[in-house]
Order: structure tokens, then sequence, then C-alpha cells
């Protein structure tokens, strides 16, 4: 489903992302973990078009991504969610979700359109929220509501995109244990009709998805396998553990 | 303080005030104010099609009164040929209000298309600089265009545009024509800010970086409102031309477009009403203060009156955080 090829990028001195391959298989959970820093975000923004990879290739759904501009990915079934909470404040729950659905059903442009009285999308955004947990808040500013609801809703908003491939940056950060596990329960039932690229720090989390998983380290894959080959890793091991003088600030 | 609930009978009482007026300013005898009422809502067209960009898209856009003069110049230059018999481009000159005023908005527009295309990729400071530089450029080009008087402009010698039916060289019959084109325009632009485009509008002004991953590009959308804009601001200004029969390069002076950002903001930005508010305020102002000052003996503040007028206006925006409107309404929840 995605194929990325010999990818690199480059900040100044900094190599963020270093000749990196990874294939993701169709309808499996594939998570991409490491330390602080090793460039885990940055090569999310590549695949989804935030950032330009300085060389290699990216394939998805056998056409060259690199190719498509950023704002057609979502339209093509690639779709992200963000680290950092971004939401559209002053909108209601419901019309961030509605956001999304108008843009996927290429109705931007719809002067005439009342925005608040399409109640397909009213529906079909009330049906999304209903699965994220989000029912009761859907008529809540978005700026009103907890971090961890916050967290909710950019999922929802990702899940409204009806992707392909959904890049997951850190989803469960900052959720409390409750939210967390019921993102967890969500996941485990997308999996198999949505294919995932799962950026995640929660081990549990992580071990208890993926169907593989690949460390990066310093902006390089030092292992992709299974969760069980990865635990048992010796190098994946001196990254996390800290053996690794070089590593030492990472990992908490 | 009003709720947001009163504003459709806020709109009631504005509309009724404003078809009223022109009985109102005979009656008390000041018939002459008929031409201030009608810049009134000449300039409350400008202000509305600014506010759609710095309120509801958040593009702080600093010469938008250069489509204001485009708009004018259209209704100038073809008025001057049909008076001289002459042709611009192939075409003849012509006083037919049902050709001029169609073909402003598109010229304006066709205008904001290619200045849009290349100020939009720019944002924040660099944007309102850009937007600057466009509007300056636009009047020195009306400065250097010598055939339609350069510096001075040019008179519309044989009278304002001709309509069938209507005619608008009778002032209150003017009046009108304009307050119509502002109730339209105005609806428009109401529907405009509550579709789904305008959702996708606050939603830029909101979270600009959010777009791409949800599939919008923000450009477009924002190249398309600043079209819609910019054919507003030249419909306003082809009937500022009809108002006065003349043109200068004046009209699309940077200062005119600080006037319909002060208007803008005086009003309450992010509002529809807000900005008709502002233009009303700020022609009243400028309007009496002169007057006012004349009366109280002052001559050095009537021939300055704006050393007051800029204090005033500093105030209400100091005081009242969204203008006018947010002295008059308190936003819902």
């Amino acid at each position: 489903m995605l194929d990325i090829k010999n990818l690199s990028k480059s900040f100044g001195a900094l190599q963020a992302t270093e000749n990196v391959s990874l294939t993701v298989n169709e309808g499996t959970i594939h998570a991409l973990i490491g330390p602080n820093g090793a460039g885990k975000t940055t090569l999310i923004s590549q695949i989804s078009g935030y950032l330009t990879p300085d060389s290699g290739s990216i394939t998805f759904d056998g056409q060259d991504l690199l190719a498509l501009p950023a704002h057609k990915r979502p339209h093509a079934g690639l779709v992200r969610s963000f680290q950092i909470t971004s939401v559209i404040p002053e909108f209601t729950v419901r019309d961030n979700v509605g956001l999304v659905l108008q843009s996927l059903d290429n109705q931007v442009f719809q002067v005439f359109a009342k925005a608040g009285s399409d109640q397909a999308e009213r529906a079909k955004a009330d049906a999304i929220l209903e699965r994220t947990g989000l029912a009761d808040e859907a008529d809540s500013r978005a700026e009103n509501l907890a971090h961890g609801q916050k967290r909710q809703l950019e999922i929802a908003m990702a899940l409204a995109a009806d992707p392909k491939l959904l890049l997951l940056d850190e989803p469960m950060a900052g959720m409390g244990v409750e939210e967390s596990r019921n993102l967890t329960t969500l996941l485990t039932s997308l999996r198999g009709t949505t294919t995932m690229l799962l950026v995640e720090h929660d081990m549990d989390v992580v071990f208890s998805l993926a169907d593989r998983i690949s460390v990066l380290v310093y902006g390089k894959i030092i292992a992709t396998d299974t969760p069980q080959a990865i635990r048992a890793n010796r190098d994946v091991q001196e990254a996390y553990l800290g053996t690794h003088e070089l590593h030492q600030e990472d990992s908490a | 303080m009003l709720s947001e609930k009163h504003l459709p009978a806020f709109y009631a009482l504005g509309a009724l005030l404003l078809v009223v007026l022109p009985w109102i300013l005979t009656a008390a005898n000041s018939s002459y104010l008929i031409s201030t009422a009608t810049r009134l809502v000449i300039f409350a067209i400008g202000a509305v099609s600014l506010d759609l960009l710095i309120g509801y898209t958040g593009l702080v856009s600093f010469g938008h009164a250069a489509f204001f003069g485009v708009g004018a110049y259209v209704v100038g230059i073809l008025a001057f040929h049909n008076f001289e018999d002459t042709t611009v481009l192939g075409f003849d000159g012509t006083l037919t209000g049902l050709i001029v005023l169609p073909l402003a908005i598109v010229i304006s527009a066709l205008f904001a298309l290619i200045i849009g295309a290349l100020a939009l990729r720019t944002k924040g400071v660099y944007f309102i600089m850009i937007t600057l530089s466009f509007g300056q450029m636009l009047f020195f080009l009306f400065v250097s265009l010598e055939a339609y008087g350069g510096d001075d402009g040019m008179m519309m010698f044989e009278g304002r545009n001709v309509l069938p039916v209507i005619d608008l060289n009778d002032r209150i019959t003017f009046y009108y024509f304009c307050l119509a084109i502002f109730a339209a325009f105005f609806a428009f632009c109401h529907r405009l800010v509550r579709s789904k485009f305008g959702r996708v509008l606050a939603a830029i002004r909101q979270n600009e970086d959010r777009m791409t991953s949800i599939g919008i590009r923000p450009y477009s959308a924002k190249l398309l409102i600043y079209v819609i804009a910019g054919a507003g601001a030249g419909l306003a200004g082809a009937l500022m031309a009809n108002h006065t029969e003349f043109v200068s390069p004046g009209l699309t002076h940077w200062t005119k477009s600080g006037d319909l950002m002060i208007v803008v903001i005086l009003g309450g930005i992010g509002t529809l009403i807000g900005p008709v508010m502002g233009a009303f305020v700020f022609l009243l102002l400028e309007e009496f203060l002169p007057i006012i000052f004349h009366e109280l003996g002052m001559d050095l503040l009537k021939e300055h009156w704006r050393v007051v007028f800029g204090p005033i206006l500093i105030l209400i925006v100091l005081f009242a955080k969204t203008g006018l409107y947010g002295l008059i309404f308190r936003k819902n929840g």
C-alpha cells in the first residue's frame, strides 16, 4: 500500500531522514517507534506532503506520491493526524468533522449551499462522533474541549476523510488511561479495513496494536519486524535502554 | 446591549431608515445630504466587500481601493470615449448601464484575480505590504494615463450611465438605485459567509495549516474570495464614478484603502452590519465635525478636523473589541 524507498531529508547539517526504506502492507497496522528526535514526525510530514524529501521515492496505492500535491493526498485516501492537536477552535465539534466531509465530497467552493442545513452531512458527522466517543460534545466549541477530547476530535477528523491509509502521529499523547484504552479499541476495530502507520510512545499500545514495527533512530531505520522479534532485538534494546551513550537523553 | 437574536429586527430597522431617509432629509430641508447618503451606501458596499477578506478570511488587504478605482475607471473611460466618439481597444465608448456596470464588475474581478494570484503567495505582514504596493502601482498607472486626465482625472460630461426606465441623473432615483444594489450585495454576502464555502474561509482564518491535511488548498479558496471582494469593490467604484460623475487616480490612493480599512475595523470585523455602521459613523463624522467646529468658532480645528477624528476612531476601537458592532451586540455563546 505504501512503499518508501531511500528517502532522505536534511535540515542544514541535521540528517532528519537518512535513506529510509519502509513498506506498509495493506490492511496492517504498522508502528513506527524511536526515541524523541528520531525523525518520526518528519517522516510522517514527508508522506503527508507537509515536507518535501531531498531524495528518494514514495509510492502509495500504485501512484507516485511525491508528484501529488499535499492537499490532494487526502482525496487519494492518505490522511494524517497531528501530534500537536490542530482543530478549528471556534467551530463546533460537529462542524470540525463536517468540514472534512465537505472537503472530501468536493464541496469546498459551494458558495450558496448553507453550511448548517446539510442533513446528510450532519448524520455522517454524528455517526463518526458516536464512534469516537464525542457524541455528547457535538455542539461544543472545539476550543472548550478537554485535552483528551481534542485528541479524540483529531482522530474523528482523520476518520471523517475515510482514509485508506491513516498516518497517526502519537494519537494517544496526553490522553488519560480511559481515553487511551477507548482509542485503542477503536483502532483495533479498524484493523483490516484501514491501513495504519502509527507513531506512538506508549509501548503497551504499540505492542497490542501493531502487526509490524519499524524502529527509527537518528533518521535511520534500524529494524523492521514483528513485535516479538523487535522486543528481542539487541540494537533496539540498546537504543531504548540508553546503554548507547549518545541516546542517554532519549527514551524516557 | 442587544443580543444577536435582535439582529433581524436591527436589520429591518436599518433598512427602513435607509428607505425613508430621502423623505426625512427633504422634510428637514437638508436634501443636500441625499448625496452623503448615497456615498454612505456606496461606501458600505466597498467596506462589506473588504470585510469578507479581513474579518471572514483573515486576509488583511491594504490595497482594496485599487479595485474601487478600476471599477470607477471602467465607467469613466467608457464615458470618455462615448463623449469623444472614439474607441478603446476596438470598442466604442458607451453610457449604457447594462453594459458598463457588469463590465466594471468583471474587469475589477479580473484585476483581483491577477493581483490576488501573486499577492496570496505571501502571508501576514508581507501580504499587507504587497497589496499596498499593487494598490499604489495602479494609482501611478492611472496618474500616467494622460489621455484620461492623468493626475487630474476626468469628468463625465454627459452625465451618469443610462438605464432603461430608471433615470440615474435624478438624485433620489440614483440613491434608491445604489441602495437596491447595496441590499442585493449585502444579501449575497450574508448568504456567502453562511455557506459551505464561508465555513471553509472561517476555517482558513482560524487554522490555515490544518487545511492541507483535510484536502483543502487554502490558496484556491483565498483567491476566490479575493476575486469576489475585488468585484464588490469594483461595483462600488462604478457607482461612485456615476455618483460624482468624475474619476481620478485619488480613488485608488492608499489612503482610500486605509479609509476602507478604518471603516471595517471601526464597525466591527467579521460582521456584515458592522462595516455598514462603520461607514455611517465615518461619513457622519467627516460631514459634521468641520461644521461643528465652525459653529463653535474653532477655525483651526475646522480646518484640521481629522486631528479630532483620529482619536475618536482610536477610542472606539480601543474600548469596543469588535468595534461599533461589539458596542451594540453581545456575541452569542
